[in-house]
């Protein structure tokens, strides 16, 4: 008598050329339709950030930074000038603090849109991945006018800001802000109360609130779960501890929860930029150490066009020697950034630590169990972005 | 799934905002290239030399992220030229040059026929990038924020 | 001479203008099959478009909105290469497009366009209509195990399970329907929907359930499961290219425009309200059930800009819970309705 092995399981490879599996391949082994073994294959848009960090001048690093999130810049840009704020031992002017966190939070904004747009077309419904994506245009047209740029604005400089406000963008911020409470009820009524999507998302990729712990997974998808932790109130930067907001935190640590807590923190995020439009307080938008060495003309131009001329020492900074560490709460979740300088123009070792990295932890865990048409559900709401994990 | 009646009540919402937004509202959509829209003053477009105003500092090399600036020996200055292959238009030399050098033009059309064409000497670079193609017969529109729109153009 | 040429001519005329030959190839078949794929697959985009604030199809014929981006797709899928991958199984590979088309567009030849105008005169086409319709799905699992891919494996196993989900409903409703006017020949039918008496208002349970069952069946949303684009690539479709890929994305949109010319005749009374003299026999009650099953496929093409899609066990639960319940109640109002008409009321 002779035995026969027969493969019982059937391995699935979402791979990269794949409508719904984004810059990643997912290894899954199912039973029929359920998944009994997960594996995601992740390093495909590694670009050596770190790496070539430690060939570039600290200025020079701030848009190199700001590439693997993309969507989300100015947190991680953010975080970036804050660890080599405390390495030079420069504090920002208050009203730079208040335009770095207006723009902090108009990029959340857009970044969860963006979240919630790409997991609506992993579900399915199409009207729900072109309505957020239209309203993010407002969003950019914003930070277009304060910036210069539609993406990877490099706004925040060590010292303070490039640009101050232009004339006329309180009005124009507030008309957006109503623009967008109106949109958001149409989201709930399209998207949100459709049973369809109920149903889908539901229940579904259950993440336990000791899991969400133990694993380590960070932003919203940690708030979802029933942890209140948010690096804004835990470990208060720039000026968010004068700012009231909430911490959108739910209990049932699904998929749908998530997605609720991110359309709660777009509402919070339009909360804050209205307190700092309201508190903004004049003033320089760059620290005075760095305004010493400017000619006539430039501060001329300056006082004329509200943006910044940089020193010339923005092009060799050498930092002293020492090491520093940050957290910010970019738009994914926590993001760690840790510098070391060695007194020379280039940073010894620059690490960064994405909360996409931190998210990926989730994916073995919570997937098993589920059906295979619940791999782009569960994926879309963890809001994973491989370029940011794989930096 | 409940093995209750459906929820008709939120069925009945979502085809009814579906059909608000099929009858009432506009299309966010710029019909390029018959209509072109305007960029606002301080867009972080090409980038233009003023040769006069240069003084060889060489800041702009020195600081640009992707080492798109390069110093070119002219008579007994160095002026820059850029390689608009590697620009990332972050600003950054516009906002360092102590003498206000260069300055930003709101054209990114950033489409050559061959590399050569990409790498502008400092001649190139103090005419400024060509003028980008524009069909006869289109109209120049400028983006205003509506509250109920979304985006009004005029 | 000219005579002859006349004599030719009108015998060629006669010739196309008899049923068996214009129902099947003109209207309400292949011809007119041809340019309402064509045109829904076009309203599908544009509808969807402005839900979503933007334009859709706009380009190819710019006065007309685009209408005949259709015709340019066709032309650019008949120039594609036909790839065929080396180790499917050749025959049902190369075969399956062909007859999937052929086997959803076959139904055609049993429905009426007018009272006096069918291609051959039975008293059970209804019957033959729903059992020809159920013969194209088969092809769909055929196609996906022949694709040797596991995505075309899964989208053809998932298109079995539905198969025999949304099959059930539609077969009781139609007999629903069959018993509520006692016959199952589609003229007669027609007949007896005589002024006002729709069958979708007589027995609405049986229009529910036949309709949900239709979007079920022909790929509409929330039921595009075997053809899920972000978890199974294409389903079973996804080794196609060139013409192949052309006639497998026809299929779905012809089977819808079939169903919908079957509910326009049962529920929503076919060729009626035409009111003698002005019947123009077959040309106006023609493009009266043309015009009610342009507002069924209308009404399939919209739910694209509204629903997500569902799981394949959630929709397996609502075909085989509510659904199956909704017909059979449907059956037994029919029963219901009846017996009242013999009491006398009706």
């Amino acid at each position: 008598m002779t035995l026969e092995v027969v493969e019982k399981h059937l391995e699935l490879l979402i791979g990269p050329q794949h409508p719904g599996s984004g810059h990643m391949r997912l290894v899954a082994k199912l039973d029929g339709d359920i998944i009994v073994g997960f594996d995601p294959d992740v390093g495909f848009v590694h670009r050596a950030v770190e790496k070539i960090a430690e060939t570039k001048g600290y200025v020079q690093i701030i848009p190199l930074v700001e590439r693997p999130p993309l969507v989300d810049c100015v947190n991680v840009n953010l975080g970036y000038v804050l660890a080599l704020e405390k390495l030079l031992g420069v504090e920002p002017p208050p009203q730079a603090s208040y335009l770095r966190v207006l723009a902090a939070e108009l990029n959340r904004v857009a970044s969860h849109l963006y979240g919630i747009a790409i997991h609506a077309i992993m579900i399915g419904s199409s009207t729900m991945f072109m309505w957020p994506l239209a309203d993010r245009e407002v969003l950019l047209e914003l930070l277009q006018d304060l910036s210069g740029a539609r993406v990877t604005y490099s706004y925040v400089i060590p010292g303070g800001v490039r640009r101050g406000l232009p004339e006329g963008f309180k009005e124009k911020a507030l008309k957006a802000f109503r623009y967008l409470r109106r949109r958001l009820r149409d989201y709930d009524d399209l998207f949100l109360s459709n049973p369809v999507t109920v149903n889908r998302l539901r229940g579904v990729g259950v993440i336990e609130m000791r899991d969400a712990v133990n694993l380590g997974i960070v932003g919203p998808n940690l708030r979802a779960s029933g942890v209140p932790y948010d690096v804004r109130r835990a470990e208060p930067y720039c000026v968010y501890s004068d700012l009231d907001f909430e911490v959108m935190t739910r209990r049932e640590g699904d998929a749908y929860s998530r997605l609720l807590v991110r359309i709660g923190e777009i509402e919070q995020s339009m909360k804050i930029v209205e307190q700092c439009l309201d508190k903004n307080p004049s003033g320089p938008i760059l620290h005075e150490s760095f305004l010493r060495g400017l000619s006539p003309k430039a501060r001329a131009y300056m006082e004329q066009t509200g943006r910044v001329r940089f020193p010339a020492l923005f092009s060799a900074l050498k930092p002293p020697q020492g090491e520093v560490s940050v957290r910010v709460e970019a738009g994914r979740g926590e993001l760690f950034f840790y510098v070391v300088s060695d007194g020379s123009p280039t940073p010894y070792r620059l690490r960064m630590v994405t909360p996409s990295f931190r998210n990926l932890a989730a994916f073995r865990h919570v997937m098993v169990g589920n059906r295979l048409a619940d791999i782009p559900a569960i994926y879309g709401s963890l809001d994973y972005f491989p370029p940011e994990a794989d930096r | 799934m409940r093995l209750g009646l459906p929820d008709i009540k939120a069925h009945v919402r979502a085809s009814e905002t579906a059909l608000k937004y099929l009858t009432a509202k506009p299309r966010i959509t710029v019909p390029y290239p018959e209509a072109l829209l305007e960029l606002p003053q301080g867009y972080r477009g090409m980038v233009k030399l003023n040769v006069e105003t240069c003084i060889s500092c060489t800041q702009c090399a020195r600081i640009c992220p992707s080492n798109a600036i390069k110093m070119h020996k002219r008579e007994r200055k160095r002026l820059p030229g850029i390689n608009y292959q590697r620009c990332i238009f972050c600003g950054f030399c516009v906002d360092i040059c102590p003498v206000i050098a260069l300055e930003f033009t709101d054209v990114h059309d950033l489409a050559f026929h061959t590399l050569p064409e990409h790498l502008f000497e400092p001649e190139g670079f103090a005419k400024g990038p060509p003028p980008p193609h524009v069909a006869r017969g289109t109209r120049k529109v400028r983006t205003e924020i509506d509250e109920v729109r979304g985006f009004k153009y005029e | 001479m000219m005579d002859s040429i006349e004599g030719f001519v009108n015998v060629i005329l006669g010739l196309l203008f008899t049923p068996q030959i214009f129902v099947p190839l003109v209207y309400p078949g292949l011809l007119t099959a041809a340019v309402m794929a064509i045109v829904i697959i076009w309203l599908e985009r544009k509808v969807a478009a402005k839900v979503q604030l933007r334009y859709g199809p706009l380009y190819v014929t710019k006065r007309m909105g685009g209408v005949t981006q259709l015709v340019a797709d066709l032309i650019k899928f008949f120039f594609a290469e036909v790839i065929v991958p080396r180790d499917v199984d050749k025959l049902p590979f190369k075969l399956g497009p062909a007859l999937l088309l052929t086997f959803s567009l076959l139904p055609v030849v049993a429905l009426p366009v007018s009272g006096q105008f069918e291609a051959f005169r039975s008293d059970a086409t209804l019957f033959l209509a729903v059992a020809l319709l159920s013969v194209g799905p088969i092809y769909v699992i055929i196609v996906g195990w022949a694709s040797n891919n596991k995505f075309a494996l899964i989208g053809g196993l998932r298109e079995g399970y539905l198969l025999v989900c949304y099959e059930l409903p539609v077969f009781i409703s139609a007999l629903a329907m069959a018993v509520l006017y006692g016959s199952l020949d589609l003229v007669e039918l027609v007949r007896m929907q005589g002024p006002g008496l729709w069958g979708a208002l007589l027995n609405p349970f049986a229009a529910v359930s036949f309709l949900v069952a239709t979007f079920m069946s022909t790929s509409r949303f929330p039921f595009e499961i075997a053809e899920a684009e972000s978890e199974i690539v294409m389903g079973p479709y996804t080794e196609y290219s060139g013409i192949c890929y052309g006639l497998c994305m026809a299929y779905s949109y012809i089977k819808l425009y079939v169903k919908s010319i079957l509910f326009a005749l049962v529920f929503l009374g076919g060729w009626l309200p035409t009111v003698w003299p002005f019947t123009l026999d077959p040309t106006l009650p023609g493009l009266i059930v043309a015009f009610k099953a342009a507002a069924v496929m209308l009404v399939g093409v919209f739910l694209r800009a509204v629903y997500p899609r569902y799981r394949i066990d959630q929709a397996l639960q609502i075909g085989w819970r509510p659904l199956f319940a909704l017909s059979t109640a449907s059956l037994v109002w029919s029963l219901f309705m009846v017996g009242v008409k013999v009491g006398g009321w009706v």
